[in-house]
Formats: C-alpha cells, sequence, structure tokens
C-alpha cells in the first residue's frame, strides 16, 4: 500500500485533481482581495457556466470552442449583471456584511432554482463519456485530462501574475486591494476595479468548470459544495494572498488524495470541513510560512 | 386538511427556529450561520431516543434533545467565539457542514437516507390539529421568553454588548460568558424545535439542515425585521406560506419545488433591495 509507485500515483492524481479547485480558488480569492467581499454568488456563476456548456455542446451540438465561448459569455455577463444591479446597489447604501451574505448566498440559489427546473436534478457530464485516454509514464497512469487540467491551470496563473504584475488594470485591482479610497484619491475607479475582478473571475470559473464537467457528473446544487472548497483554500492561504490561496487549494487535494491510505473516501469531507473550522479558529489570517533568510 | 395543517406547524417551528436566532443574531450580534445544526441536533436526538427507547415520555426526549443542543452550541461558542464578523459566519458554516458530514457518515443516524420510522406519540384523526397546538403554544412561549429576556435588564446588558463591546468589557462585565449564554438559550431552543419536528414528521434527514436551511432562516429574521421580537414571525408566516400559493396548480413535483424555491428566492432578493431594514425593522439600522 506504502510502495513507492502507489504514493506518486496518489501524488499525481492529487495534483491534477487539484487543477479545477485552484481556478476556483484564484477566482473567489481574487474577488475577495478586490472587493473585500465572500461572493457566494460564484456558486451561481459555476452552474451558469456548466450548464450553458453542456446545453451548447449536447443541446445545440456545438462544437467546444463555441461551447466555451457561449459559457464566458454567459457567465461574465452574469458576474457583470450581478456586479452593476447587485453588489453596487448595496455597496451604495453602505449594506452590512450580512446583506452581502445573503444576497450572494440567495442569488445563487436562485439560479439553481432556475437551473433544475429548466434541467433537471439528474446528473450531467459535458461529455457522453468521461473516460479519458491514459498513458503509462513511469509506471504512473497519466491521462489527458489530467495533462490539460494542469495545463490550463498553470497558464490560468501565469496569465494572472502577468495581468497583475504588469498591466496597468492590474495594478489598479492591487491599488483598489489595498485602499479602495486613497486609489480614488489617485483617480483609480474603484467600481471599473471591482466589474473587471467580476469578469476575471468569471473566466477562472469557466474553465475550472469546464475541467470539472469533463471529468465527472454534476447536478444543478454542486456549485454550492464548489464553493466551499474555494473559501477554504482562501481562509488557508490566507486573506489577500490569491496564489497561497492556490498553492492551499494544491495542499487540500493531496491531503483529501493521501486520506484514503488511512481513511474511507466516504470522510474526505468531513476532513475538508474539519480544515475549514480549524483554519478559522486557529490561522484566521491563513498560515504564513516563516521566510527563509539565505544571509545577512 | 393535511397540508394545510402541515404547513402550519411548519411556520409554528419555524417560528422557533427564526425568534431564537434572533436572539442570537439580533440582538446578540453573534454572526452564525450554524443554527440549523442545533435544529438538527435537537431532532436526531429526539428521533434517536424515540426510535430506541420507546417506552420514554416524547417531552422527555424533546428537552433531551434541547439540552443535547445546549451542549453542542457550548462546544462551539467556547471554540469559536473569539472571532467575530466574516470569520464567526464562516467559521460556524465550517462546523455545521463538518457535523452534518459526520451524521451523513455514521450509521446509526441512519446515514445519508436520514431516521425514518420515528414513533409517533399521537395517532388518529386529531394528530394534526393536536401536534398544531403544541407547536403553536411552544411558539408563542418561545417569542415571549425571547420578549422577556430583551426587554429587562438582562437585554439591556446584552444590546450593550452588542454595540459597544469594549466599553461593556471596560465596565467589569463578561462578554464572553454573556455571548456563551445567548447562544446556549438560542440553540436549546432549536433543538426543541428540532425534536417537535421529528415527532411530526417522523423522519429527518442530513439534507434538511444544509446550508439552504441556514439560509432560509437567516432571511426569515432579516425579512421580517432583525432585533425585533415579531419580525421574526412575520418572516416565517411570509415565508413558508407565500411559496404555497401555487400549490393549488396541481404542478408534477419535479416543477412544483424549484418553482416553489423561485418564488421564496425572489420575494427574498425583493424584499432585501426594497425593505432592507426588514418589514418590522427600523430604518437606519444596518445589516
Amino acid at each position: 500500500m506504502f510502495e513507492p509507485i502507489i504514493l506518486a500515483q496518489i501524488l499525481w492524481t492529487g495534483i491534477a485533481t487539484a487543477a479545477p479547485f485552484v481556478l476556483l480558488t484564484v477566482g473567489f480569492a481574487l474577488t475577495l482581495k478586490v472587493t473585500g467581499l465572500w461572493n457566494f454568488a460564484q456558486s451561481g456563476q459555476m452552474a451558469i457556466a456548466f450548464y450553458t456548456m453542456f446545453y451548447a455542446l449536447n443541446g445545440l451540438g456545438l462544437p467546444l470552442f463555441a461551447a466555451v465561448a457561449l459559457g464566458v459569455v454567459f457567465t461574465a455577463g452574469a458576474a457583470y449583471l450581478i456586479e452593476v444591479c447587485g453588489l453596487q446597489v448595496l455597496r451604495d447604501r453602505q449594506s452590512g456584511n450580512l446583506t452581502f451574505f445573503i444576497f450572494t448566498l440567495i442569488l445563487s440559489e436562485f439560479i439553481i432554482y432556475v437551473i433544475t427546473l429548466v434541467f433537471g436534478t439528474e446528473p450531467e457530464t459535458l461529455y457522453r463519456s468521461i473516460l479519458s485516454p491514459i498513458d503509462i509514464v513511469g509506471g504512473i497512469a497519466i491521462s489527458d485530462w489530467d495533462k490539460t487540467g494542469i495545463g490550463m491551470t498553470a497558464i490560468g496563473l501565469i496569465a494572472l501574475y502577468v495581468f497583475m504584475r504588469y498591466s496597468k488594470e492590474g495594478q489598479f485591482l492591487t491599488a483598489v486591494a489595498d485602499n479602495a479610497r486613497l486609489a480614488e484619491l489617485y483617480g483609480i475607479s474603484a467600481r471599473r476595479a471591482y466589474r473587471v475582478v467580476a469578469i476575471v473571475a468569471a473566466l477562472f470559473i469557466v474553465a475550472a468548470m469546464y475541467l470539472i464537467g469533463s471529468h465527472g457528473w454534476i447536478v444543478p446544487n454542486s456549485p454550492l459544495e464548489l464553493v466551499l472548497s474555494a473559501v477554504i483554500g482562501t481562509l488557508l492561504g490566507g486573506i489577500g494572498r490569491v496564489f497561497a490561496a492556490a498553492w492551499a487549494s494544491i495542499f487540500l487535494a493531496l491531503i483529501q488524495s493521501f486520506s484514503i491510505l488511512f481513511i474511507g473516501s466516504r470522510w474526505q469531507n468531513l476532513l475538508l470541513y474539519g480544515f475549514l473550522f480549524a483554519t478559522i479558529i486557529l490561522f484566521p489570517r491563513g498560515v504564513r510560512m516563516p521566510r527563509f533568510r539565505w544571509a545577512r | 386538511m393535511d397540508y394545510p395543517i402541515t404547513i402550519a406547524i411548519s411556520i409554528a417551528i419555524y417560528t422557533i427556529l427564526a425568534a431564537s436566532y434572533n436572539l442570537v443574531l439580533g440582538y446578540g450580534g453573534l454572526s452564525t450561520v450554524a443554527h440549523p445544526i442545533f435544529f438538527a441536533v435537537g431532532a436526531y436526538t429526539a428521533g434517536l431516543m424515540a426510535v430506541d427507547f420507546p417506552e420514554i415520555p416524547a417531552f422527555v426526549n424533546v428537552i433531551a434533545g434541547m439540552g443535547t443542543a445546549v451542549v453542542v452550541s457550548v462546544l462551539l461558542a467556547g471554540s469559536s467565539l473569539r472571532v467575530s464578523g466574516d470569520y464567526l459566519l464562516i467559521a460556524s458554516l465550517g462546523f455545521q457542514l463538518g457535523l452534518l458530514q459526520l451524521i451523513k457518515n455514521l450509521e446509526f443516524t441512519g446515514g445519508p437516507g436520514g431516521l425514518s420510522a420515528i414513533p409517533s406519540t399521537l395517532v388518529g384523526p386529531m394528530r394534526g390539529p393536536a401536534f398544531l397546538a403544541i407547536c403553536g403554544a411552544a411558539a408563542v412561549a418561545c417569542v415571549f421568553v425571547v420578549r422577556a429576556i430583551v426587554n429587562g435588564p438582562y437585554g439591556r446588558a446584552i444590546s450593550a454588548m452588542r454595540d459597544e463591546e469594549l466599553a461593556f468589557t471596560a465596565l467589569g462585565r463578561n462578554a464572553m460568558s454573556m455571548k456563551i449564554a445567548i447562544f446556549a438559550i438560542g440553540c436549546g431552543m432549536a433543538g426543541g424545535a428540532g425534536g417537535l419536528y421529528a415527532y411530526y414528521f417522523q423522519y429527518v434527514s442530513p439534507d434538511q439542515f444544509d446550508v439552504l436551511a441556514s439560509a432560509a432562516i437567516l432571511t426569515m429574521v432579516v425579512l421580517g425585521g432583525m432585533g425585533t421580537v415579531y419580525g421574526p414571525v412575520v418572516g416565517a408566516v411570509l415565508l413558508l406560506a407565500i411559496p404555497q400559493a401555487i400549490t393549488f396548480l396541481q404542478l408534477p413535483p419535479s416543477i412544483m419545488a424549484p418553482m416553489q424555491g423561485i418564488i421564496f428566492t425572489l420575494l427574498v432578493l425583493a424584499f432585501l433591495f426594497l425593505r432592507p431594514a426588514g418589514i418590522l425593522g427600523t430604518k437606519g439600522r444596518p445589516i
């Protein structure tokens, strides 16, 4: 059971499985960093992303690129509308945290009920078959889905890094995240930043839902659980530290993968929620690694 | 006749839940969303005792459900009330979902399928009206207990703690013990509601107490008017009764359930924007 090849396989599968969760966590953590909001409405956007692509592929028979493009349009459109017609209105009224919590959660529920009405509660996948061709490399099974997932996640993270570091819009997001009022004094529009981050997060959501939907089934309620995994990753990484949240997601996925060596798979979710509770009680500002200094 | 009575009993049970949650959230200022888990603890305790020890009277089992909910709430409060605001909200969510996962995975609770065949103490044609009388009386008692707590000197101390915790502590009062006490009282009431629920519906499953249940109770409190005695009652009646208006359409369950959900969520969203302080709430008080 503890043979190196088995451990290596679990390690690889854990990293590959983490891919969509990293994307969801990055979208959630970035939104929290810039807007200061725990945006549970992202679970509604996840449902929109998946079911748009599902209908485009299976109902309309469109090719993949068109289905993904439609997914992006609908999800980003929904994110933009939620920001402009919902969150901004509540911000202008100086609503409290609970109002935002209720609004985002109930809006997600509304979207999920509408999707349930249209598509039913049957589990759905993007493709009729979710079996992915497998190569054996050094005794480890590596599927095409694994490669796609890890590749998409790596590209997404690099693109986000470049966007945040080198583009003016990305730097504006950082400025608004640091201090929205001060940023506005310098002529940076916080409203614009909130809209931009909503759309950037929507792109990550579509990518993640493509990966999840092409590897397993989804029911309308699934996104509510998915957004919780993003919350846990965000907390573990530390609020405001988007890339640390991505690492935290990988760490969580690896913990879950390796836990099968010791406990049954049915206990994996309990492990996840235990992490959520323990993290917020013991490390409310996230787990910070000590900085290594080479020399003085 | 059964269906309207069932709806009325649901309203009474949710009135207890909303009123007790209002004590914790509206008066105590403790932003937790884990209230349904105490409802679940009460329901499972009473249900399991009814199944395993049928000779014990029902009211003893309901009180045992309340007691267990109080114990679990003190455990949560002791560990998590040192964080507040958003952090407490998320920590309570983690606690709730973790405990539900535990219930799902344990065999003696019936697992994900739930606990069924809970014996009914009342039988016959008067079962529904009798349960309605019991639940209605419990709901009224609960609302008046909350009113008695918040209108007395202890209530003023609770409000002071909620609004200015630092000043409250500087006066030599123990904010933590007060928080734990409010939390335990509120959660105990929720546990009692759970016991009544288990006895009437004779079936409980983990999915009934998940994050959607949290959202439902939270919206009843906020839309009725958080921090008002009768607001949660109005919220419970409104949000449970109005979605029932479409039942006369005789739609199939696959359409009826999401339609009722859509009506419920639309109502919440409409009130959130049109009357943010709640129906009985005071303008200007942020939520």
